[in-house]
């Protein structure tokens, strides 16, 4: 008879979907996350495409499905260390690390205030700061301020103690250890954007109106660095003209040599906040291809219905900045026009790709591109990104199969 | 539609180009990062993304008449940045080759020449011609005595082979020239803005100083390298005409004798300057000589080095960077064994010799060689054109 347990490995909506269509038919699942918030990437968002409703609305539904569910248990800042045993019973030992605030925490701020240390927000990817400690952001499950030890510049410092009314922070917490037993263990560990730096030729990092299409979405988001206004860095000017460079490092050998299925969808997605926000705004998409498979074609229609978003075949190869101004300068091949063009841009968007968060671990077998087909042992899945690139949609339908996995793994064993 | 477009792949060609070693082409999806990265690449119908699709699709007929593959200096950027590995730099290169196979005269010694499997034969004809003449002429052995090159193999047969097929060769050229000219003249909308001898002359400059080749960005030594062949050649070419002038013109038979009561008296009774004239020519030839092996031997290195960027060098260009090389290594050793009085072996390596510069001479409207007058052709058209990058 086998632990009618399964450990979801990562609490993204993949990892959540799994946990909670596991739990509501009667299993118990733990979901572990190594952020101090469940939602991953999809948290990050501003929308969903292609209807461009706001993910949170997605995330809120599940959240309020797991809080009551006594089946599901959730760790956040959770690693799994160590896996051991068999399809039936398997036993993981879980790292967790201190929050350094408890559950009594109301999200009141007043330690944040009296915080003397601020630091990159990671969460905006460095776009703004935060304090030591902090909410991780407005929306996050839980509801429940972090503290960044290793940033704290004094380690006798006890303001955010003191200003705390309710008891919450407790600097004394240490990391723990925790031993589990389960059944069968699913992998949704999702993914983390191509490091845009290693593309020499696209000038991100060195020209400054450069950025990726994940900062996009946090700039974009009402709860973001910017309160939703797309401003360029440089000099916080509006954007009036914006170019997409498609596949910056996706289906090149010398990057990631397969598409992320999602950057062509989300580049379309996002030349809309620009044009919703600058009715004088012009936009241009510089591609490949344009993969919009199955209905998302018709959402490729809407956007070629607009006169102001240009889609032009050819991949950018060159980003320069113009130093006077600070516009970013882009040369491609126009392909069916035939010339080179050099087009002067308030800010460029690169649409980089996903890179699978794990892809090294012994007790799992990986596919060429580094993404996680399965454990090496019978009872252990992967879904969502970490099992290969896919949109929110097919992430959802693809755990909630996963989840069906898992538990045929359980009755088997 | 009412304007219809109809390709016809040439598979044949395809199948060619595959097998000389541009198997990449079909990796190529036409992102069009290559025409942004080359340095050499003109904004309007930059290559070589064109050229890649042409290629894929088998139009020889449109590619015979690219001026642009010309452009091109095979300096691989465009393949350190192909995110599919379809290597347009290697691809291109073979697409010259295919294009001096294709307008060369008669089309059979294009075959023989432009092979690499005909290497040996393409070989074996200046040997069996040889042997021939000096069978025939009695001349067949090792003479005795001194080592004097023309006791072996006189002067006078030499020049009688190689004058008449130097100037068939230089006359074969020249119809493979004029049809390429023809098929550049012939192969798009854009028309000539520019005169010719203008154009011509820009292109030489450039062509001296090295100006496009020193552009490339991943392998500015290869510049280096091609310089000290290209001055290699001109000054062994003016060393031949030096001594053709000798011989023909004022009758000096080589090696004169700087102490000649005629050559004296040319020189009004001195000896010195005649003799200060033959140690300027030797000293002349032997840099000149010395360039091109260093030059050779730089070509092939800098073809193995490991460049951040893998590429392929086809078998016709090894022969070529081979041949240069064996010219040069045998004139050289030929001197020396001369010098240190090994008559076999220096009568033998002079043979040798002979037959490379067969070799070279002979076969040069269909050998890598072709490229120096394809590409001054081309480059001077498209500036004719107007459509050359700034330098």
């Amino acid at each position: 008879m086998s632990v009618e347990t399964i450990l979801i490995v990562g609490g993204g909506i993949s990892g959540i979907t799994a946990a909670v269509e596991a739990a509501e038919v009667g299993y118990n699942t733990i979901l572990v996350e190594t952020n101090p918030y469940l939602g991953g990437r999809v948290a990050q968002l501003n929308k969903y495409f292609p209807k461009l409703c706001p993910p949170y609305c997605g995330l809120e539904m599940n959240f309020r499905r797991i809080k009551p569910n006594p089946r599901i248990t959730v760790y956040t800042m959770t690693e799994v260390e160590n896996v051991s045993g068999q399809e039936g019973d398997y036993t993981v030992k879980l790292k967790v690390s201190p929050r350094y605030v408890n559950e009594k925490c109301t999200a009141c701020n007043a330690c944040a205030e009296a915080c003397p240390v601020e630091t990159s927000n990671d969460f905006n990817f460095g776009m703004d700061r935060t304090k030591a400690i902090h909410l991780p952001h407005e929306m996050c499950y839980p509801m429940r301020y972090v503290l960044d030890r290793d940033v704290c510049t004094d380690s006798s410092c006890d303001k955010c103690v003191q200003a705390c009314k309710y008891d919450a922070i407790d600097l004394s917490m240490k990391p723990e250890t925790v031993e589990i037993n389960v059944g069968s263990i699913v992998y949704a560990t999702g993914w983390k954007p191509y490091e845009a730096e290693k593309m020499d030729n696209l000038g991100f990092g060195s020209v400054k109106n450069v950025i990726t299409n994940m900062m996009m979405e946090r700039m974009a988001s009402p709860n973001g660095p910017t309160k939703g206004r797309i401003l360029r860095p440089s000099d916080n000017k509006e954007v009036k003209k914006v170019l997409f460079a498609q596949c910056a490092g996706s289906r090149d050998e010398n990057h990631l040599n397969y598409c992320s299925a999602i950057c062509c969808m989300a580049s379309l997605k996002q030349a809309t906040y620009i044009r919703e926000q600058y009715p004088d705004s012009k936009v241009v998409v510089s591609y490949i291809d344009l993969r919009t498979p199955g209905k998302y074609e018709d959402f490729l229609n809407r956007i070629e219905g607009d006169e102001n978003i240009t889609l032009m075949k050819g991949k950018v190869a060159k980003i320069e900045e113009d130093p006077g101004t600070g516009d970013v300068i882009v040369t491609a091949e126009d392909v069916e026009g035939g010339e080179k063009i050099y087009e002067k841009v308030d800010m460029v968007v690169l649409a980089t790709g996903m890179v699978p968060s794990v892809s090294e671990d012994a007790s799992l077998n990986f596919e060429e591109n580094g993404f996680i087909l399965a454990g090496k042992s019978p009872g252990v899945y992967s879904t969502g990104v970490a099992k290969r690139p896919s949109d929110v949609t097919s992430s959802i339908q693809d755990a909630t199969g996963a989840a069906l996995k898992s538990i045929q793994s359980l009755v088997r064993s | 539609m009412a304007d219809k477009t109809v390709f016809t792949p040439d598979m044949k060609f395809v199948r060619e180009l595959r097998e000389a070693g541009a198997d990449t082409m079909k990796k190529c999806y036409q992102c069009a990062t290559c025409s942004v990265v080359c340095p050499l690449s003109p904004d309007d119908k930059p290559f070589p993304r064109k050229e890649m699709v042409m290629a894929q699709w088998g139009l020889k007929d449109e590619l015979v008449k690219s001026a642009d593959i010309w452009l091109c200096h095979n300096c691989n950027d465009c393949s350190k940045y192909c995110p599919r590995g379809a290597k347009p730099g290697d691809v291109l290169s073979i697409l010259r080759k295919s294009v001096i196979q294709e307008n060369a005269f008669p089309k059979f010694m294009g075959k023989i020449a432009g092979d690499p499997k005909n290497i040996w034969q393409a070989l074996a004809i200046p040997v069996v011609l040889y042997i021939i003449v000096l069978a025939v002429t009695g001349h067949l052995g090792i003479p005795e005595g001194e080592v004097v090159f023309s006791k072996f193999f006189p002067v006078h047969y030499i020049d009688q082979i190689f004058v008449p097929l130097s100037a068939l060769a230089v006359l074969m050229f020249a119809i493979s020239i004029s049809r390429f000219w023809k098929n550049l003249g012939g192969s798009s909308e854009m028309k000539p803005k520019a005169a010719f001898l203008p154009s011509f002359i820009e292109t030489l400059k450039e062509i001296m100083t090295h100006a496009k080749f020193r552009k490339c960005d991943e392998s500015k030594d290869r510049a280096v390298a091609h310089m000290l062949v290209f001055y290699g050649f001109i000054g062994l070419a003016i060393t031949t005409a030096w001594a053709v002038f000798n011989l023909y013109v004022l009758q000096w038979e080589s090696p004169y004798p700087a102490n000649d009561p005629d050559i004296v008296a040319l020189f009004g009774g001195s000896e010195t300057v005649p003799m200060i004239i033959r140690v300027v020519f030797k000293i002349f030839a032997n840099i000149s000589a010395v360039a091109l092996l260093a030059g050779g031997g730089l070509v092939i290195a800098n073809r193995l080095k490991e460049r951040g960027v893998e590429t392929v060098t086809s078998t016709f260009d090894w022969v070529f960077a081979g041949m240069v090389l064996l010219v040069g290594a045998t004139g050289m050793l030929a001197q020396m064994f001369r010098v240190l009085d090994f008559a076999t072996i220096a009568y033998l390596t002079y043979f040798m010799h002979l037959v490379f510069v067969f070799y070279i001479i002979i076969y040069i409207p269909y050998s890598k060689l072709a490229h120096f007058v394809y590409r001054t052709v081309a480059i001077t058209y498209t500036k004719m054109l107007q459509r050359d990058v700034e330098m």
